[in-house]
């Protein structure tokens, strides 16, 4: 499957939580790479990063998240019937963080809880998943929690973010477009490649060595491919967002705004240009917040367009891409949906 | 025609120069070894994809980066 509309399905609200602690690429780090840092800023766009320190994650983000947006809305726990996590930043191993979640928020036993193991491209696969429950008639009202905890301070690209959506039946929603993909032959482009079973931790693993700027490296970091990264993101999404434009028959003129992952400016202004997409529809928060992984979506959503998308009807394209390899594109007409001002925890 | 006929090494190496946007200036002339240049990394790399890409209409790969010793070599690239 990849191209398919779901009905009755509408988009209710979000809320975008972040940490406090603001961490600034080139200034906090150290003297000596603060010049390759300058040039490295200006390129990937970013400047300023959101971290948790160590006692927080993921969860808590989207904890704070899914409170404020439940109050907001004015919606009844007791009526919520799923909670679904979109992300690769779990509280354990196991069990499933939404689980652990469904009990800290208070919502009923009833609820479908589960993870999601998707990351950059994780915010359209979500709303696809919810939505299907929504549209088959199986649940009322759902939230979707996508985010991660995926910043280091070594690592100038990744912060982090918690968010939260809510999906409600209404019979007269707008149709909500999708087109999701995959390519496991790309797996190795981003992975943690220690860790599961196919190659467990070993000691030699944690032993760290010093890296040219002084930070710690280990065999258990992330490993990611720029090269690669770069050219399935410019080759494949630009022709992906064409696809379901040409599908549902509608022109780049018929979409609002253009959200689209925040990866890295040379990435997200490559794909911009080879659309032919004005900047003032293609709204950026890389040079505040970073890659915030499958949070970009909704962080960019929040920052950008919060008052915007609070009132009237808007139609976005939504796209997301990356670790997987995983793609994913979704067309949503937003009418005066709820949207918290963004949340500093 | 091919793009390497309609764009001299010359033209070349002033587009690489803004696109790899290295901190500190340094010369490059035909003949320069990319591995003497000391911001030649993985960002000046993605940089040259991009630029293969939006100013030529050519899609490389990092693999023919790697296989690329002197500046004359990504100018082949162009074909």
């Amino acid at each position: 499957m990849s191209l398919c509309t779901l009905h009755n399905v509408r988009f209710a609200g979000m809320a975008t939580c972040v940490p406090k602690r603001v961490f600034h690429n080139i200034d906090d780090a150290p003297p000596k790479i603060r010049s390759e840092r300058q040039r490295l800023a200006r390129n990937i766009g970013i400047y300023t990063r959101r971290l948790c320190p160590d006692w927080q994650t993921f969860s808590d983000l989207a904890f704070e998240a899914t409170e404020k947006l439940l109050a907001e809305l004015q919606w009844n726990k007791a009526d919520i019937d799923a909670l679904i996590i979109v992300g690769q930043s779990p509280d354990y191993l196991i069990p499933a963080t939404a689980i652990i979640l469904q009990d800290r928020l208070q919502l009923p036993q009833t609820t479908i809880a589960f993870d999601v193991n998707l990351g950059c491209s994780g915010y359209p696969f979500g709303l696809h998943l919810v939505g299907s429950m929504i549209a088959a008639g199986a649940i009322k009202k759902g939230l979707v929690l996508v985010g991660d905890r995926a910043g280091e301070e070594k690592d100038p690209l990744f912060s982090d973010a918690g968010t939260a959506t809510a999906l409600e039946f209404d019979a007269s929603a707008p149709p909500m477009h999708f087109d999701l993909n995959s390519d496991g032959s790309g797996y190795q482009a981003i992975m943690l490649p220690v860790g599961g079973h196919r190659e467990p931790v070993e000691i030699s693993d944690l032993v760290g060595r010093r890296d040219e700027g002084g930070y710690w490296r280990f065999g258990t970091d992330l490993v990611l491919d720029g090269p690669a990264v770069l050219s399935f993101s410019t080759q494949r999404i630009p022709p992906a967002v064409e696809k379901i434009l040409s599908h549902v028959g509608m022109t780049k003129d018929e979409i609002d705004y253009f959200i689209f992952h925040q990866a890295n400016r040379m990435i997200n202004e490559t794909i911009r240009k080879k659309l032919g997409l004005p900047e003032e529809k293609v709204p950026s928060t890389l040079r505040d917040f970073g890659n915030t992984s499958g949070a970009s979506l909704p962080v960019t959503m929040t920052a950008r367009l919060r008052e915007t998308l609070s009132q009237g009807k808007h139609r976005l394209l939504l796209c997301g891409f990356g670790i997987g390899l995983s793609w994913g594109t979704a067309i949503v007409d937003i009418d005066s949906a709820v949207f918290p001002a963004l949340i500093e925890a | 025609m091919d793009t390497q006929s309609m764009v001299t090494v010359e033209q070349f190496i002033e587009q690489f120069l803004a696109a790899v946007d290295f901190q500190d200036p340094v010369e490059v002339k035909s003949g320069t070894k990319l591995a003497d240049l000391p911001e030649w990394d993985s960002l000046a790399a993605l940089a040259t994809i991009v630029l293969f890409d939006t100013e030529y209409g050519k899609v490389i790969v990092g693999p023919d980066i790697k296989k690329c010793e002197t500046i004359d070599d990504l100018y082949a690239l162009l074909g």
